[in-house]
């Protein structure tokens, strides 16, 4: 029996609709419905995706859920995108790798409430014990009375008191689905034919599009605009000025009929500008982080500094958001991180009930924390308020590098008193960096700190964290200040090893505790990567490991410092039990050719007032041929299911830069190149 | 404004655009096919990539008034039913995450087995390197490439 307060009420005549409440991650007395399952008197199975899919695969862990619990096949299961809608769905962020874990619980309990309320409206139809029945295949069956379609029983399963039938969850152990390798992600042949629809692909009849030139320093503003050139020219429909903050982060709008006509519009606006920084320059930016530490660390014995750049989001699909602002409410189609998030804020910004916001989530071309944010909508209203008519705000990719929310910058600095043996014994970790200004709080050192730091290893020590003002526009970046903390440490561990002759698996697995995850974790890791045999000439080894969102993570890279070139990644991951193993190793390699991405070259620089970079011509992310064979073990573990999103990343950074920096002491990111 | 005749996806589509209109915003805003993804505008990314004269090339780099007189085929033509061996590969190793460079990679990865259907690492390296994925599909995308390759010689 589900202990958890189970909601239940039929919709409309002849269907059954389990809503459950989503518990929040810590312990909470607050309700916030609903999750649902919907079957119809047809015997279709409905599910709704509170959460957005952002290339996580959120979808295809609902759908196999959902299949699993209901004893049908994946594709019997359709699915629902939900709008954004926090009185229903409660959260609905795409953030701190929650996803999977937020809603398991919640969602394979609804769809096992179903399939009770289906076993036990059988049992009672025929007059036998529930015990006696199975449900398979979209039917519940009995050894001696034969079967009944799930579409047979549906009224008198709506009509049950769901509080008599007690509700079990299928254990793993009896799992068809879940946690097996076969089935890939349920839009995989939309995506492949080009049928999935992302925002970009959703501007409704009628839409008009929108570009909107951008401040060309940081900061500035217009001081005045001559838009007569653009006004003349065909498919010119308006020309809008942006205010900040309300309308986004400012400029000018050129409104026209298509793409095109937007664009050619824009590239004859006259604006003149003012304001801002003009001669802001990243490297200085650094310097001045360098000068914030302390003047001298707190332990004395080795110490080195590490230097980490702004990093740019850059998801495939260029940010965009239709609006459609009408007398008595607004409609949103939005590549979004958080449907909900965005729909409470609009309402509270237009100054309208939740119930005139519309919010339509579509699937995302990736997001990396970029689509948290909701300045694309904002310029979007503001656009079709003006005009009256749906309007889509189309980002172009240099708009996307040139005024993102970034990652920011950071100075490092790692001492360690080393004791007997070459191992570390006491140990600081000074940063300086900036707040996320996307977020104000996300300013205070104390939450940076717990966000970056999770420093697994038994050296005692402290982390301290200074922040300066950020000069430029910083957010949320997949693995929040645990991708630059974890690298330092991780890189300080492996010179001090490097330094005192040691085996970096040996060294780790001495500074863990025997029984820990990340301790059995290091072992299957070394044993793929056969750590106990020695390199291949010429060929060096990074070793580093992360616990955080829940999971675990040991990460030992293979690479040839000469060539520049990475060879083999080799990760061995705890998420607890992996609902979609497939998934689980797709969140890895992502993560691993992020890190091998950011470590080999791309980085963010500014100068003279501006992001230098404009696109994946001069932002080196990483290509095919650079990217090595990547080696993923999931290991099963007790421990309640765990975030993934993110927690590769920072481990398989540090260890890919210890990898390809041999004997040479890495000092930042991206390793062997100027930073800033 | 003028009018235009392309051949796309085996049918002739006419458009009134002006000339110099790059075949991208065309084949999205005027034709619907919006499989064609925009991801750059300046041929650096890839996820635009459709097949003019059966090679692989991006429309967002080319000019409507010179698309003319040439065979353009998005991913939306490239099967009828989406079970070319390159799809099925695709959706045999589950390889696509967000799936928003993956039209452009398909439709690299078609190009390139057309003419040459046994490609090796450095090769499809070669092929498929300014098809950029954010979500870092790349060991897959390897994968799926030399199963399309087997795919095809088992059918053959």
């Amino acid at each position: 029996m589900i202990s958890r307060r189970t909601l239940l009420r039929g919709a409309g005549v002849g269907a059954l609709v389990v809503a459950v409440p989503i518990p929040a991650l810590a312990a909470s007395d607050e309700l916030v419905p609903n999750v649902f399952v919907r079957l119809d008197d047809s015997g279709r199975i409905t599910a709704t995706v509170p959460r957005p899919d952002t290339g996580q695969g959120v979808r295809t862990v609902v759908a196999l859920m959902v299949a699993e619990e209901l004893a049908v096949g994946v594709r019997d299961v359709a699915l629902e995108q939900a709008a954004g809608d926090t009185e229903r769905y409660g959260s609905q962020a795409v953030t701190n790798s929650t996803s999977v874990r937020q809603l398991a619980t919640p969602i394979r309990t609804a769809a096992a409430t179903a399939r009770c309320l289906l076993v036990t409206a059988a049992a009672q139809r025929w007059g036998v014990p529930v015990a006696e029945c199975t449900a398979r295949d979209g039917a519940v069956r009995h050894p001696r009375r034969g079967r009944l379609a799930y579409r047979a029983l549906v009224p008198a399963a709506a009509a049950l008191d769901p509080a008599t039938v007690p509700v079990e969850l299928t254990p793993p152990e009896k799992w068809r689905l879940l946690g097996k390798t076969r089935d890939g992600r349920v839009d995989a042949r939309d995506i492949v034919t080009g049928r999935t629809r992302y925002g970009i692909d959703s501007r409704p009849a009628g839409s008009l599009v929108a570009v909107v030139a951008r401040p060309p320093w940081i900061g500035a503003t217009p001081q005045s605009v001559d838009d007569t050139a653009a006004r003349g020219l065909p498919g010119v429909v308006d020309v809008l000025t942006l205010t900040t903050p309300a309308d986004g982060q400012g400029g000018v709008a050129v409104i026209a009929r298509s793409t095109h006509q937007a664009l050619r519009g824009r590239d004859a606006l006259k604006i003149t500008w003012g304001g801002g920084t003009p001669a802001a320059d990243s490297r200085t930016w650094l310097a001045d982080l360098r000068s914030a530490l302390p003047a001298q660390s707190p332990v004395t014995g080795f110490e080195r500094v590490y230097e980490m750049p702004l990093l740019a989001h850059a998801p495939m699909e260029p940010m965009n958001a239709t609006a459609h602002v009408r007398p008595d409410g607004v409609t949103i189609w939005a590549p979004t991180q958080d449907p909900g998030g965005l729909r409470t804020q609009l309402a509270r910004q237009l100054g309208l009930p939740a119930t005139a916001v519309r919010v339509e989530t579509t699937t995302s071309g990736g997001a990396f924390g970029r689509r948290i944010e909701t300045d694309p909508v904002l310029e979007a209203v503001a656009c079709s308020r003006r005009v009256g008519a749906p309007v889509q705000v189309l980002w172009t990719r240099a708009d996307d590098m040139r005024h993102d929310s970034y990652r920011p910058m950071s100075v490092h600095r790692l001492s360690a008193e080393i004791g007997a043996g070459g191992v570390p014994v006491r140990r600081a970790h000074e940063v300086a960096t900036w707040g996320l200004t996307v977020l104000p709080f996300f300013s205070n050192p104390a939450l940076i700190k717990a966000s970056g730091d999770h420093f697994p290893y038994g050296v005692p020590g402290d982390v301290t964290v200074t922040v300066r003002p950020a000069p430029l526009r910083t957010g949320f970046w997949r693995a929040v200040y645990a991708g630059q903390f974890v690298y330092a440490e991780e890189n300080f561990l492996s010179e001090i090893g490097t330094r005192s002759g040691l085996d970096q698996v040996a060294l780790r697995r001495s500074l863990l505790p025997a029984d820990s995850r990340l301790h059995r974790l290091l072992d299957t890791a070394a044993e793929r990567a056969r750590w106990t045999r020695p390199p291949a000439r010429g060929t060096h080894r990074g070793v580093a490991c992360l616990e955080e969102y829940g999971s675990a993570i040991a990460v030992i890279a293979v690479a040839d410092p000469s060539a520049r070139r990475v060879l083999r990644v080799h990760a061995a991951v705890d998420v607890g039990v992996a609902l979609h193993p497939s998934g689980v190793r797709a969140q890895v390699e992502g993560c691993v050719v992020d890190a091998l991405s950011t470590v080999l070259g791309a980085q963010i620089t500014v100068r003279d007032g501006h992001v230098a970079q404009s696109s994946f011509g001069d932002y080196a992310w990483a290509r095919i041929g650079q990217t090595p064979e990547i080696d993923v073990t999931i290991v099963q573990s007790n421990a309640p299911l765990g975030g993934l999103g993110e927690l590769a990343y920072p481990p398989a950074a540090a260890a890919i830069a210890a990898a390809l920096a041999g004997e040479e002491p890495v000092t930042g990111m991206p390793f062997g190149t100027d930073v800033g | 404004m003028a009018r235009y005749t392309l051949r796309v996806n085996g049918e002739r589509r006419e458009v009134d655009v002006d000339g110099d209109t790059p075949l991208l915003w065309v084949l999205r805003d005027e034709l619907g096919l919006t499989g064609v993804k925009y991801g750059c505008g300046v041929g650096l990314c890839g996820a635009c990539t459709s097949h003019v004269d059966g090679e692989a090339a991006r429309p967002c780099v080319k000019t409507t008034a010179e698309s003319v007189r040439t065979r353009i085929t998005t991913v939306e033509g490239l099967s009828r039913d989406g079970d070319h061996p390159v799809q099925r590969a695709w959706r045999e190793l589950d390889v696509a995450q967000c799936g928003y460079c993956q039209p452009g990679q398909v439709m690299a990865a078609a190009a390139l087995l057309a003419r040459d259907p046994d490609p090796d690492d450095a090769a499809i390296g070669e092929a498929l390197r300014d098809n950029v994925c954010r979500c870092g599909t790349y060991p897959r995308i390897r994968d799926a490439v030399r199963r399309a390759s087997r795919i095809m010689r088992e059918e053959r």
